[in-house]
């Protein structure tokens, strides 16, 4: 046994400590750094020197300490969790957000709402009953008309408009996702390459795995660690990115809510279509469907559609059943354009009191009997009213349960969350604690250096010295 | 798993919480400050239909009031006009009568009485083309302004009624029809009267009149009972409107509108836990190990 190796194995333990304190000092400087995970030097003793050849030379003891890695303590596990909770609460969270923007511009139950104006509406004609040959009640009814066709229009195109801002954010997530992928395909390769060296890639794999995460939020996809250190990475249980090689999604489909037709996802350069149904773009899509199949924008546009044509079709009805004050038959008071939707394409046709058909056909020229049959048709079975509060009503019990849903999403997401912090997440004082003892451990190890040096000092310079 | 609790966790389940906490505080000062129970029809969606509907009733209900007092104008200008021409026929009756007495009146007397009968007559004809807004209220749906022209002929429709709505479903007649009141041109009051005055000075016995008189009289009355039936009916109807009125508006603000008391209490006790929360928060990431490392 070498007299000097005591020095050696002080010397690996200063090193060790030092390796030590260099790491609580990355784990402190990423405190805040979002997808750091803590990371703590591996060390193992080292066992004493093989003996050779054929005399004893007594017991020896380890060599010291070798720094064997810098282990990163994360878990897969919840690393896996969070990511299928950030999908069910993008899913839930984009439909509760278009829903209740929805909702807001409809302004319901207020006097700025369609009902109101119908309400209006309704009552100008029992107005104009009493004064049948008033002008200025006539133009009330034919204003409070055009306001009404207005507020149609309006709440009609807000639907659509939102409708556009979610196509755009569809492509807008199709193009994050793509560039995730890219993203995560070139960390795989790095990662792998620097295993297969034996390097750390730690702070590849925290990206990685943020990047995997912001997928998951976004898709709704599932990813799994293969044994070469690549991560894999599915969508409807196709590889988006497979070790080196990453893929693309493109989107296509309906460009406005006129389409009548879902926007779809497919792989780019094959065509084949993509099932999203969990993430944002999952919510995205079920938001975009057409009103045939539960979309929630286009449900509502058709709800404007619908009251637009029965409010078109039963005032129309009233009005050609009544006579003029000249004694010509009344046509159609509101026209519907031919083509586009029945909410945009609504429209006034009488100018004047003159052509409005107030009175039956036989009876005196300020007859009013048509204008009181035509303010009794908000209140009949059927009416516009009725078809609009049933629009309101079905779309505030369908918003009120995505919201909850969204709620009980992030719930999840927030718990999935932080069980993976709890594990993953730097902690000051733990790490001062650290810090501490690998301090006190170089101290330590100081000590036995100086220790050794005396022994080493006294055997070297006053060993032989007798009666010098 | 016991878990590992971190400054960064703490301080994000802090946040979470202060977040909440703020959140509920903010829906409850938005609903102290509007009065309102609910914003938008996802907090409440069955009261959001009950408000709806309520909507509607009320605004029908304020419309029905503003007919009811429409209507009432109609039928009490025709009471008064009725009342005003019964009496004047009265005073023809007399003076018919008076005049029928041949022998005891020279001919400036029988003279003084058919120029009475003629003024009769013209504020008959006055009192039959009486006007609400414009419109006389014995011609029906006509447009013509007046119900008998100088020829005594009636401009208004046979069978077409002047109504006012007061309630779902109830329209009330508020016009009296001039045909039956006064008659149409030979047959009508204002004819008989000529018809008289013309006897009078022709010196022809006018006794045979007063049948004439008697049944237009008694027409007269018939149709100022119907209208009188016909004004305690709208009456009634505005009685049922303002009750209507009432009770909707009780409804209206039971679903809608927030109970002040509690909503007060509520936010108190809120703003209590937010700021417990913002001073448990304020201690709890003050410490630090740190701190106690000299």
């Amino acid at each position: 046994m070498s007299t000097f190796s005591g020095l050696n194995a002080a010397a690996s333990g200063l090193a060790a400590a030092r390796r030590g304190m260099d790491v609580v000092g990355q784990n402190i400087a990423n405190q805040a750094t979002e997808g750091y995970t803590r990371q703590r030097v591996t060390t193992q003793a080292v066992a004493p020197i093989a003996r050779s050849g054929m005399f004893s030379t007594g017991v020896v003891p380890g060599q010291g300490v070798s720094v064997t890695g810098v282990a990163r303590l994360g878990d897969a596990l919840l690393d896996a969790r969070v990511r299928d909770a950030a999908a069910a609460a993008g899913y839930w969270s984009t439909r509760a957000v278009a829903a209740t923007s929805a909702e807001a511009a409809m302004n319901e139950p207020t006097s700025d709402g369609l009902a109101a104006r119908l309400n209006a509406f309704w009552a100008g004609w029992q107005d104009l009953a009493n004064t049948p040959d008033s002008g200025a009640a006539a133009a009330v009814v034919l204003t409070s008309a055009q306001e009404l066709a207005g507020r149609l229009a309006q709440g009609y195109r807000a639907v659509s408009a939102q409708w556009s801002d979610a196509r755009t954010s569809v492509d807008r997530n199709v193009t994050q996702v793509n560039s995730a992928a890219d993203q995560i395909a070139a960390l795989n390769r790095q990662i792998r390459d620097a295993t297969a060296s034996g390097q750390s890639a730690n702070e590849l794999i925290d990206q990685r795995d943020l990047l995997a995460q912001n997928i998951a939020r976004i898709a709704g996809a599932r990813a799994t660690v293969e044994s070469d250190g690549t991560l894999t990475v599915r969508i409807g249980g196709n590889a988006l990115v497979s070790g080196t090689d990453a893929r693309h999604l493109a989107v296509g489909g309906a460009a406005s809510i006129e389409d009548g037709t879902r926007v779809t996802l497919t792989w780019e350069g094959a065509d084949a279509a993509v099932s999203v149904s969990d993430g944002e773009l999952g919510g995205a899509l079920s938001v975009l469907a057409p009103a045939d199949d539960g979309g929630t924008l286009a449900g509502l546009a058709a709800g404007y559609n619908a009251v637009a044509t029965a409010l078109a079709s039963r005032v129309n009805a009233q009005h050609s059943a009544g006579v003029t004050s000249s004694g010509a038959a009344g046509g159609d008071f509101f026209a519907l354009a031919a083509d586009g939707p029945a909410a945009l394409g609504l429209s006034v046709v009488p100018t004047s009191v003159a052509d409005l058909a107030l009175a039956a056909a036989g009876a005196g020229a300020v007859d009013a009997t048509n204008a009181d049959a035509m303010s009794q048709l908000g209140a009949a079975d059927g009416s516009p009213d009725a078809l609009w509060a049933d629009q309101v009503l079905r779309f505030g019990v369908a918003t009120a349960g995505d919201v909850q849903r969204a709620r009980l999403s992030e719930t999840a997401q927030v718990a999935a969350t932080s069980a993976q912090q709890s594990v993953a997440a730097v902690d000051g004082d733990e790490e001062t604690v650290s810090l501490v003892t690998y301090q006190a451990a170089y101290q330590a190890s100081a000590r036995v250096l100086s220790a050794i040096d005396e022994a080493l000092d006294v055997l070297i310079n006053k060993t032989g010295i007798v009666g010098r | 798993m016991i878990s590992r609790v971190t400054a960064t966790s703490m301080t994000q389940t802090a946040m979470r919480h202060l977040q909440a906490n703020l959140t509920q505080l903010a829906r409850l000062q938005e609903q102290a400050t509007s009065q309102r129970a609910f914003s938008v029809p996802s907090d409440d969606p069955a009261a959001a239909a009950t408000a709806l509907q309520v909507h509607a009733a009320q605004q029908r209900n304020d419309q029905y009031a503003r007919n009811i007092d429409d209507g009432l104008a109609w039928v009490t200008t025709i009471d008064n006009s009725l009342s005003a021409s019964t009496s004047l026929l009265r005073r023809a009756r007399d003076l018919t009568v008076r005049g029928a007495n041949s022998g005891s009146l020279d001919a400036t007397a029988k003279e003084a009485i058919a120029v009475e009968l003629q003024g009769i007559r013209d504020e008959l004809l006055a009192q039959a083309n009486t006007t609400v807004l414009g419109r006389a209220v014995f011609a029906g749906t006509s447009n013509t302004g007046a119900a008998f022209d100088a020829d005594y002929a009636f401009s208004g429709t046979t069978g077409s009624e002047v109504t006012r709505r007061v309630s779902d479903g109830v329209a009330v007649r508020v016009d009296a029809d001039g045909a039956t009141v006064f008659g149409t041109g030979d047959e009508s009051v204002f004819a008989l009267l000529d018809g008289i005055v013309a006897d009078l000075r022709a010196g022809t016995d006018i006794g045979g009149r007063l049948t004439a008189i008697d049944d237009r009289m008694s027409a007269m009355l018939g149709v100022q009972g119907t209208v009188g039936a016909r004004q305690a009916q709208i009456e009634r109807a505005k009685e049922a409107a303002v009750g209507q009125s009432v009770s909707l508006e009780a409804r209206r603000a039971a679903v809608e509108d927030v109970d002040s008391v509690e909503v007060l209490v509520k936010l108190q006790s809120q703003e209590l836990v937010y700021q417990s929360a913002l001073a448990v928060t304020g201690r709890v990431m003050q410490p630090s190990l740190l701190e106690f490392l000299r």
